[in-house]
């Protein structure tokens, strides 16, 4: 049973839900905060209105100021009904006039001036928006700025800035609310072609291996796509073992019928010396079907390296040189003399070392049993941008008549020699897996030659996947 | 010792109007549980039935009530605020203006409470200020020395009068002296605000050598005996009062504007008992204290009903000619220092000044 997760739509619920939470939060605040502006603003004016209005109304007489606040100004700030409001009025030797005597002036330095000063404070301990504006006066006996300073609580602004900022809120909620609500929609129908595909599996026969068909959007296409890639994968795999249980079953029975058919003449033959000679082929056929069992053995190791091996870059000469050594036998029944020819420090391709090694010691093995009365000689190269490993042996070679079947599994070069035909099919496998070619010719001196060619790596490439894979 | 100051002070400013500072004392009919202090400056006669009908439902208050004149409550009130220090329970004044300022300053506490809420808007302000009577500044004659055809019904009237008849309305004008009585100065300041002819009207009452009172109740006596021909801006309620007691007076309801005031009730913030203080307040404005504020003590009703007896404006008081003497910031610069004292000088030298102008 797979692990199940949180499902993806409750998770991007989730992810939304606070998301759009931290939004509301966050614009909630700034509503808050501009609206306290905003009630600011818009009380400031009045404020600041009703202390021009009192300025308006400071007049000189001989020797001295006098002013009048006008009631205007009162019935002004009194927009703001509930609010306290307290005023003084000073003048040009900073004497009181009218007003409270305690009231503060908003302008904390600087001399007077017409222009209106803000201030937020307190007075008798109640929190108070100040306004303070000047207004020269001259004459008789008076020359001066007359200082009118202003107050009133702040309900009336808080008040409105509540207002402001409740509505703001209710915006902001019923936006994200939508949002909310658009998006799981939203989610919900993008999450439809999963279900789609998970419909379309879930239905399917286990046998078909088919490509799922399914119309999908870009994103879900992707996922089809791998889906059908690994089918196909999958398909591609379980035919080859199909094929190859059927082959190696195949090929198994007939040497072991044969086996069967000379072990019976065995037990019935008296003659000493046909007895002999009949041990001699019964140990021929063992041996041949040990050989056809280690190469189906190597075969299906080469297939199943093939799919499940990461390729990585492999020198071809310490290898080549060690399926050499691995696959000549430490004593040969005819002397042969076999040479070992790179022509090049190192080949780096890339591939898997093990089904690299293990195709040039078939090849090598092929050549040592199929032909090479005297010489076997494993040469290496560079031809361009390929790495060429060619298998020379002075033999007599496949006649070229039979040079397409030897690649496919269980046909061999010559039907009545000793041994399978397995081997070059290995070699052709693992050579078009590494998206190289295997070839065969005949050179001017009658040597018959097996070449593979493999593309080399990259030289910037291949330096550097070699040190990696030193490190 | 402090307060005996304050009050030897308040007597001696007050010296020569009234006696200040009579506590009458209203014992509880039941057990005295509690005792109320109400500060005021309303007549006691026309207060009393309110405190009677209170007693019925509390029976366990004994309430003290102590009568000043207006100026001298303003100060009573402003010093024990100024002082944070405890006295009335309430205070009660025709002066609005004076708790407008009180309130401002934070000497006041807040109560809301359904009773309070039922009042008109511009009977309350901040929850703290409240007015529960409606009293028009009303026209008074003297029924025998008017004919019912001179009787002047708006101020125009009222100029002309004096204008044509100046040897027999001399020193026979009445009004309020603004610079003792609060609501004297509360209504000329509303009278100038309002009226294109308060010039007119100020200058007449000059040529006329206009007789200034402190109190409601000098001049309603004066206009009984036929001291007086005419009083102006007189509190409807008391007029109607001592008309309803037999005084030989007739009441105008000016037909051209009417400024009508609501007596304000305040609780002071260093009330010893706030609870009371609130209960009595919600009486005041209850259906049932509303009923016998208008049936027995102020007569007008703050729905704008008028008693019998009072010549009213022929469509009734309606709004457009109502001309209520908002309770709120507005009423701030009628107690602004300089501009008292500018208003005050300019009425002296109106009232004076005119003298000159009998040449022309």
């Amino acid at each position: 049973m797979t692990p199940r997760g949180p499902s993806l739509y409750g998770r991007l619920a989730g992810v939304i839900t606070v998301v759009l939470a931290i939004g509301a939060l966050v614009l909630g605040w700034a509503a808050w905060l501009y609206a306290r502006v905003a009630a600011d603003e818009a009380y400031d004016r009045l404020l600041v209105g009703a202390a021009l209005q009192i300025a308006e109304s400071v007049a000189t007489e001989p020797g001295r100021v006098t002013v009048d606040p006008p009631i205007s100004a009162f019935e002004t700030l009194a927009l703001a009904t509930d609010d306290r409001i307290f005023y003084r009025v000073t003048d040009p030797t900073g004497e009181n006039l009218t007003g409270q005597d305690d009231l503060a002036s908003a302008r904390k330095q600087g001399r007077p001036g017409r222009e209106p000063v803000l201030a937020d404070g307190t007075y008798r301990g109640f929190p108070v928006r100040i306004v303070t504006l000047g207004r020269y006066v001259t004459g008789p006996g008076v020359d001066g700025w007359v200082e009118v300073t202003l107050a009133q609580t702040r309900l009336a602004r808080l008040e409105l800035a509540r207002d402001l900022t409740l509505k703001s809120l209710l915006l902001v909620l019923g936006m994200s609310v939508l949002a909310l609500v658009a998006l799981l929609l939203a989610v919900r129908v993008a999450l439809r072609p999963l279900q789609a595909v998970q419909a379309a599996i879930a239905a399917r026969d286990p046998k078909d291996l088919q490509p799922v068909e399914i119309e999908a959007p870009r994103e879900v296409a992707m996922l089809v796509d791998s889906i059908n890639h690994f089918l196909g994968r999958l398909a591609e795999r379980v035919g080859g073992m199909e094929r190859f249980i059927a082959d190696a079953a195949h090929q198994i029975r007939t040497p072991l019928t044969a086996l069967a058919a000379q072990v019976d003449l065995l037990s019935t033959e008296s003659r000493a010396e046909r007895r002999r000679q009949q041990m001699a082929r019964v140990r021929e056929r063992i041996e041949q079907l040990g050989r056809l069992t280690s190469q189906l053995l190597s075969h299906a190791m080469v297939i199943h390296r093939r799919e499940v091996v990461q390729l990585g870059p492999v020198d071809l000469v310490p290898v080549a040189q060690a399926a050499l050594k691995e696959a000549v036998p430490l004593s040969l029944d005819r002397d042969i003399r076999v040479v070992f020819e790179p022509a090049e420090p190192s080949l780096v391709i890339r591939g898997d070392r093990v089904s690299i090694g293990e195709v040039i010691a078939n090849a090598v093995h092929n050549a040592i049993r199929h032909g090479a009365p005297g010489l076997l000689a494993l040469r290496l190269s560079r031809d361009g941008e390929e790495a060429l490993v060619e298998i020379v042996d002075d033999g007599p070679g496949i006649p070229a008549a039979h040079w397409g079947e030897v690649v496919k599994p269980f046909v061999r070069g010559d039907s009545e020699a000793a041994g399978s035909g397995l081997g070059l099919t290995i070699v052709a496998d693992v050579v078009l897996a590494h998206g190289g070619r295997l070839m065969f010719r005949q050179d001017p001196s009658g040597h018959f030659v097996v070449s593979l060619r493999f593309p080399l790596l990259a030289q910037a490439e291949d330096a550097s996947r070699l040190t990696e894979d030193a490190a | 010792m402090r307060r005996a100051l304050i009050l030897i002070a308040a007597c001696l400013l007050a010296a020569p109007i009234r006696a200040q500072d009579a506590l009458t004392t209203f014992p509880a009919p039941g057990t005295e549980r509690q005792v109320l202090t109400l500060d005021t400056a309303t007549d006691l006669a026309a207060f009393e039935p309110l405190i009677r009908d209170f007693q019925r439902i509390a029976p366990d208050v004994t309430i003290r009530y102590r009568e000043f004149v207006t100026n001298a409550l303003f100060e009573q009130a402003r010093g024990e605020c100024l002082a944070e220090r405890p006295g009335a329970d309430l205070v009660i004044t025709s002066s609005v203006d004076h708790l407008v300022v009180l309130s401002n300053a934070g000497c006041a506490l807040a109560h809301r409470s359904p009773e309070t809420l039922a009042a008109p808007g511009w009977t309350r302000w901040r929850d703290e200020v409240f007015g529960f009577t409606f009293e028009p500044a009303v026209i008074v004659y003297n029924r025998a020395l008017l004919k019912p055809e001179e009787v002047p019904r708006t101020r125009l009237d009222l100029i002309e009068l004096m204008r044509e008849q100046p040897a027999r309305f001399s020193g026979r004008i009445g009004g309020y002296d603004i610079a003792r009585s609060g609501i004297g100065y509360l209504f000329a300041a509303f009278d100038a605000r309002n009226a294109l002819i308060y010039g007119r009207l100020i200058e007449g009452f000059g040529r006329m050598r206009i007789i200034t009172r402190c109190c409601s109740s000098d001049l309603i006596e004066e206009l009984g005996k036929g001291e007086l021909f005419i009083g102006y801006n007189i509190l409807g309620s008391y007029a109607y009062s001592a008309q309803k007691a037999g005084a030989p007076i007739g009441i105008v309801i000016p037909h051209d504007y009417v400024l009508a005031l609501s007596r304000g009730v305040m609780i002071p913030a260093r009330t010893r008992q706030p609870d009371l203080a609130k209960r009595f307040l919600d009486y005041l404005l209850s259906q049932r204290g509303q009923r016998v504020v208008q049936q027995e003590a102020f007569f007008f009703g703050l729905n704008g009903s008028v008693p019998d007896g009072v010549e009213a404006p022929p469509g009734g008081l309606t709004s457009g000619m109502l001309r209520p003497i908002v309770i709120g910031p507005g009423l701030l610069p009628t107690q602004d220092r300089a501009k008292r004292e500018r208003f005050l000088r300019e009425w002296q030298n109106a009232l004076q000044g005119a003298e000159p102008r009998r040449l022309q």
